[in-house]
This record gives C-alpha cells, structure tokens and sequence, in this order.
C-alpha cells in the first residue's frame, strides 16, 4: 500500500512534465506545415485560374478603332496563357468583313498595317446584336438561361482572376451599349457586388478606354477590385492613329499605351502592377489615366500583371514516388521511365530495349506465357500435321 | 549464279543500311504507309503502356493484336537497333514465299524469274515505303504471302496456321479462308487457260474447321497475353465499328466523318458486306484457279478494307508478277499505271496540303484517295478480266472476239 501510495505521488509529481511534455510533441507536430499552404504561400497570389471579359460595346465602322482595341487585348490575353475556353469577347464584329473594309476579313490597329488582329484563329463569343447590357449583366452574375452555351457562360470560381476590359464610347458614369443602351456604373458596381456574393472572382481587374472613363469605376463597392480609367471626369480619351489606307482611326491612345507595354512582357514576366501604372503619363496618353486600388488588398509591387493578364499557373513538378512492389532497383525504372518521356517529346527514335519490369498491374509473366503458347502452337501443328 | 545471290546480297544489304537512315524516321508518322491499326508508334505506345502496367486496351491508341504484344515485348524487344532487322526478316520473308508461290505454280525453277521477283518485292515503292515506316502492313503482307506459299506446297496445316496468325492481325484476313483451302485442295497449277469444275467442295469442311480451331487456340493466347476479353472489340471491332476516322488512303473514312449516328450501323453493314460479298462468287469462278481467286480477293479486300495502307495495293501489284499468262490479254495497264503514278503523287500532297499547310481542305485528299481506289479497281478489273480472257485461248485469224 505504501508502496503504491509511492508510485502514485511519484506520478503525480512527474504528471504536469509529462502533460506539458505532451503538448510540445503536438505542438511540434502541428508546426509541420502543410505542404499546400507552404505552395500557395511562394507567391502573393491566391488565384488558381484566369479569366478574361473583353467587351466592345460599340458598332459601325466609325469605331473601327474600339473593334481594334478589343481584339489587341484579346491576342495578348491569349499570348500571355489565358486560353480561349477562358476568355469571353463581346465585340459587334461587323468591320472585319464590312463593305468598307479595303483588306477584307483583317482588322489591324497600327498605321503600318503589320499586324492582323483578326486572322482565322479567334473566338468571338457575343457577336453582333448579342452584345447587349442584360448579356452583359447576365454574364457576370451567372443568371444565364439553361440553352446559353458553355461558351457564352462566365465559369468563373472562388479563386478564378478575372479581368474585365470595356471599350467603347462613354460620359459621367454610363457606357454606350451599340448605339442604342447604356450600362451605368452603378449596374456594373452592383453586377461585381453580386459575383462576390455567389464566389465568382477571386481578384478583379477592370480596364476601361472610354470617355471620362474613370467615372464608371468610381462606385465599386466590392473588395478585391482593381480598377484602371483612361480618363478623368470631363475629359475625352482620344484615338492614337489613323492608317490613311483604312481611313479611319485604328487604336486608341491608352489602349495603345497599355498594349505596348505588356507587348514588352511574356508569361514568365515579374513585372508588377505599381510600375506598370507608373508608365501612365499626360504627355503620350493625352488623358490622365486612373487607378483605383482602395478596394484591393494586396500591393501593388507585389502584384503581377501575369496575375490578371496572363494564365500563369503555378506548378511544381514532383518526383513520382517509387513503387515498393518493383521488383528492379528503383533507380534504374525511374530513368526509364524518365527516358521514355524525353523520348516521347524528342524525335521518334524508339526506346532502349525494354526489359519486362514487373509491373503491378499487368504481369510479364503473360507475355512469356503467350510467345509460349504461340511457339507451342506451331511445333504442335509441325510435329502433328506437317 | 553467282551474279545472282550477289546482286540479292548487295539488295538486302543495301535495303538494311537504307532503314537505318535517321531521315526516314519521319515516314513513321504518314497517314498513307501506316493506318491506326498498323502504326509502329501506336505499337510502341502500347509495348509501354503495359510494361508500365496500364491495360493497353482500355484506350483507342493500340489497336495491335496482343499476339504482337507479346512477340514483340519479349522475343523481338523492338529498338532502334533491332526493328529495322525484325522488318527486313519478314520482308525476306514475303520475297521468300513469293519466290515459292511462283516456282510452285509454274514448276519451273527459273531462277532469274525468282531473282526478278524477289527484287520487285522488296524494291516495290509501295511496300518498300511501307516498310521503311516499320508498318505493320509488311508482317500481314509476309503472313498472306507465308499462308499462299505453303497453301501452294500443299501444306494445310501450315498454311492454315499462317492465315489464322494473319486473321488476329488484320479481320478482313477471314475472306481468304475459302481461297486459301481450295487452293490446298486443288493445288496452284496454273489452269486458267484449261477451266475444269471442283468437285470435291465437302472436303473444305474440316479445312475451315482445322483454321477456325487455330484462331480459337490464338484467341485463347490472346486472352492470356491481355488478361480478358476486352480486346477483340479493340482490335477486330475497329474493322466492323470504324472508331478511328484518321485519314488514310482508303474509302472509309470521309464516308463516315459525315455520317449522323442514326444511320452508322447500316452503311458499316454495308461497307463491310461489300467487302465480304465477292469471296463467294470469284472462289466458284475461278474454282479451276484458286491462287487466281485469292490474288483477285486480295485485291479487293485491300481496295475495300477499312483502314487500307499503300502496302496492300503493293501487295496486289507485286503478286501480278505471279501470273505471267494474263500479260497479253491485260487490256489497260498504262492506263492502270499512269491511275498508280497520279495518285501516289497526289496522296502524299493533299495530305500534306491539307493538314500540314492547311491551304487545301479534305475533299483534296478524299479526291486523291477516289484516285487511288479507281487505280486499284483498274487493276482488279484488268486482272480479272485477263484471267477469264485466257480460257477462251487465242483468237484465230479472221476471228473477233465479241461479248454478247
């Protein structure tokens, strides 16, 4: 009984220890960080997809050049990664293949004419008279009908980045829609509202190229927006050339500005939205362009424009971890293996002889069993009925 | 003599340095040499796919009969060092057996005849091209060849294996069993000039039964070697079911890229009892010929297959060389030819056009594929009316031939 009595003291004295002993060990364990959270944290980022809304809101031949500012954003959208299932372009497409287009079927946005915007590789989402403020608005929020096409549909998540770019003819806080309706700023507001509320974007850049085009940002109320203007309240942004042979002006001057710039960058780019946004200037743009960044949380040197631009993944490529049941030494399988894919992606000079590993799946031991019963097969034939 | 085995040496020899050429690996990736069920690449994808444990059968990639699988897995690793020799053999092979078909039938050892074959067979552009590209259109060539070659030696059972090895590479291979076992039965004499009814047509019987029990015990390997029965709709059903519409020089595929789901059934029906139907009717025709017959199959099934190669038109033009009594009575063989020559050109052009370039469209190829078959369907129809032209003998001074 004493004895016991000792024992438990002895415990009893060496509990607290052992408990705060205890709660180290877990402590320590639970410091192991995660692996996903330790990925996602490399960059600022937290964005897993891109999307791309690049709306023209104009019609007619006159506005040749908001056509061309659209389909300049769409192929360095394109060629910065974000791919077509991702991008959504509304334009009215009617100067391409106008009667007073003198190169039929090309739309250039240069006075040289040295670069087709329009070819036969693009993807025009809402054309014509689908290009329309409800469209518009339906997008955005996801309240689309059961027979609008996936094409047509913004499928946007929780993580996805999305940048929105309009163009087109605009005043105090409104856009022209077609010539024919306008979109306020306070729908466009309450449009970005509603995709936060149904998790639709994770970040959100808007560009505009309007007239007094940083009105229509103005009344965002929605975190994770990033927003840019070409043009204050009662100014106008103004065109940048005319190529003489088209005859009417080809691209605009912010657009213009902006396209030149990320032309300088490509998917592996690091440059950073505060040093973009530090190119803008009166003396090229004619038009002070502006930036609204209250509304975003990250800084501005710590975002990319890859983050909006382009569709930069994040990926690291992992070892594949070894099989315990092969039965060859580990290392030698992995260089097969690994040869097999340099192989694949090198000319079509076949593999090395392939020595039948055992696989987990599927087992050598048939391939024997099947030359077996071919040879079998014959020397039976051969020695029965030859 | 001596000329003779040197000139075949310096042949093989020469035929071997030439596949080892680096710049004739790109002929691996034509469309008009290796179809999806032949291609080498596809074979390799799925040698790599089961030695990494992935049933090579549950994708539409290898379309390759197991037995290959296992062959070529196990006794003939295929590497770049070994495939050119592995392709050479079975093309020695073919030349082999053509050699043996013609000295079977004709009974004369004539040997620069052989030599004269033997070259034409290998130097064949058709098969040649097919060859270089390792397209496994050469093994079923060789096999046909094997199967003929001792069907004409008079032995069944060899024969008979041959052509059932040859049905698990490629189906459409079945419609030479009638050919094949009354050529055993009749023997290859050429008789075409002395037609004389068959008249033992029972004893076929335990022939087609001896080679359906050969597929059978092949099927059974094959099962084996892939581990259940899910491969013959891979590999037989891509001749009845048509699931791949890659371009080839065949008539196939455009037909149905534009054919709506309701109405694929019945003209893969169609297609395929078209092929099927003229078996039956040239094997009673020529009944008095059976080599004839099965040379005149041989050409329609390679004209009418699903997913024909240019080494099955090869195969048909090489054989011609077997029959030299309907070479004056072959009424249109510059016309034949020069139908060869336009659409050998033209079928590697509008493919390249089309799909390479993009500056031609589909019907470019399609057009150049109706080329080809019109140039296979000259040569058939030439063949075939020469081989019924030559029982009707000489026509005598101040005769006319007329048909009424």
């Amino acid at each position: 009984m004493g004895a016991f009595q000792g024992v438990v003291r002895q415990l009893m004295l060496r509990l607290p220890s052992c408990l705060l002993a205890l709660l180290l060990a877990f402590l320590a364990v639970g410091q192991q960080t995660n692996p996903v959270d330790e990925f996602f944290a490399r960059t600022s980022s937290t964005h897993t997809n891109n999307w791309a809304v690049l709306v023209c809101a104009s019609r007619y031949w006159f506005n040749y050049r908001h056509m061309a500012n659209a389909l300049g954003m769409y192929r360095t959208v394109k060629r910065l990664g974000i791919p077509d299932s991702n991008i959504i372009l509304m334009l009215a497409d009617d100067v391409a293949c106008n009667t007073r287009n003198k190169f039929p079927g090309s739309v250039y946005a240069n006075q040289g004419r040295r670069l087709d915007l329009y070819g036969d590789n693009i993807e025009v989402d809402y054309r014509g008279y689908e290009v329309t403020v409800e469209n518009f608005i339906r997008l955005l929020t996801g309240r689309v009908e059961d027979s609008v096409p996936r094409s047509k549909r913004l499928l946007t998540d929780e993580r996805s980045n999305v940048f929105v770019y309009m163009t087109g003819h605009g005043g105090n806080e409104f856009l022209k829609f077609q010539d024919n309706e306008e979109i306020s700023a306070f729908d466009i507001a309450d449009a970005f509202e509603q995709m936060w509320q149904k998790k639709r974007y994770n970040e959100l850049f808007f560009m505009i190229d309007t007239c007094q085009a940083n009105t229509m940002y103005s009344k965002f109320y929605s975190p994770n927006i990033l927003a840019t203007g070409s043009s204050m309240l009662d100014e106008n942004s103004y065109s940048h050339e005319n190529d003489a042979d088209i005859g009417v002006a080809v691209i605009d001057k912010f657009t213009h500005h902006v396209l030149s710039y990320l032309e300088g960058i490509n998917k592996t780019s690091k440059a950073n939205f505060k040093d973009f946004f530090e190119t803008y200037n009166f003396e090229t743009i004619r038009s002070h362009a502006g930036v609204r960044s209250d509304l975003f949380d990250r800084k501005l040197e710590d975002t990319l424009l890859t983050d909006f631009f382009g569709g930069v993944a994040q990926v690291e490529v992992m070892d594949i971890p070894p099989n315990p049941s092969v039965q060859e030494p580990l290392v030698k399988s992995d260089q097969k293996l690994a040869q097999g894919v340099d192989d694949a992606f090198s000319s079509s000079i076949p593999r090395q002889s392939l020595s039948p590993v055992n696989p987990p799946g599927m087992s050598g031991w048939r391939l024997w069993l099947g030359c077996a019963l071919m040879v079998g097969l014959v020397l039976v034939v051969g020695v029965f009925r030859g | 003599m001596f000329l003779r085995r040197l000139g075949l040496g310096t042949l093989v020899a020469a035929r071997l340095l030439l596949a080892y050429h680096p710049a004739l690996l790109h002929l691996q990736d034509d469309a008009q040499l290796s179809s999806p069920l032949t291609s080498y690449k596809r074979l390799l994808e799925g040698i790599f796919l089961f030695q990494n444990g992935v049933d090579p059968y549950t994708g539409g990639t290898f379309r390759h009969s197991p037995l290959l699988l296992a062959l070529f897995s196990t006794a003939f690793p295929l590497s770049s060092t070994t495939t050119p020799i592995i392709w050479l053999a079975f093309d020695l092979l073919g030349a082999v057996s053509l050699a043996k078909i013609y000295h079977s039938r004709t009974q004369a050892r004539d040997r620069n005849r052989n030599f004269v074959l033997v070259a034409f067979y290998l130097l064949n552009p058709y098969q040649l091209l097919a060859s270089l590209a390792r397209s496994t259109a050469s093994i079923e060539n060789a096999l046909s060849l094997l199967a003929s070659a001792f069907a004409c030696s008079g032995k069944s059972s060899y024969a008979l294996l041959a052509l059932a090895f040859l049905t698990h590479l490629s189906m459409p291979a079945v419609l030479l069993t009638l050919p094949i076992s009354l050529l055993i039965l009749r023997g290859p004499h050429s008789s075409l000039a002395t037609p004389t009814a068959f008249h033992s047509w029972s004893k076929l019987i335990p022939l087609i039964a001896e080679y359906s029990i050969y597929v059978g015990i092949l099927s059974i390997t094959a099962s084996s070697i892939a581990g259940g029965v899910h491969w013959p709709y891979k590999t037989w059903g891509a001749f009845l079911t048509l699931p791949d519409l890659t371009p080839n020089p065949g008539l196939w595929w455009y037909f149905f890229t534009e054919m709506f789901d309701h109405f694929r059934p019945f003209f893969l029906a169609a297609f395929s009892i078209h092929m099927a139907i003229y078996v039956v009717p040239l094997s009673l025709k020529f009944q008095h010929d059976p080599l004839f017959a099965a040379y005149i199959i041989l050409g329609i099934v390679g004209l009418l297959k699903p997913y024909p190669t240019l080494a099955d038109a090869g195969l048909f033009l090489t054989l011609l060389g077997v029959f030299p009594e309907i070479y004056q009575y072959l009424r249109t063989p510059i016309v034949t030819a020069l139908l060869h020559l336009h659409s050998s050109l033209l079928l590697p052009l509008f493919h390249k056009l089309w799909l390479s370039q993009g500056t031609g469209n589909a019907n470019f190829f399609y057009a150049s594929t109706l080329v080809f078959a019109l140039a296979n369907g000259f040569a058939i129809l030439d063949a075939l009316q020469a081989g019924l032209r030559v029982g009707l003998g000489t026509r005598p001074d101040g005769w006319e031939l007329v048909q009424i």
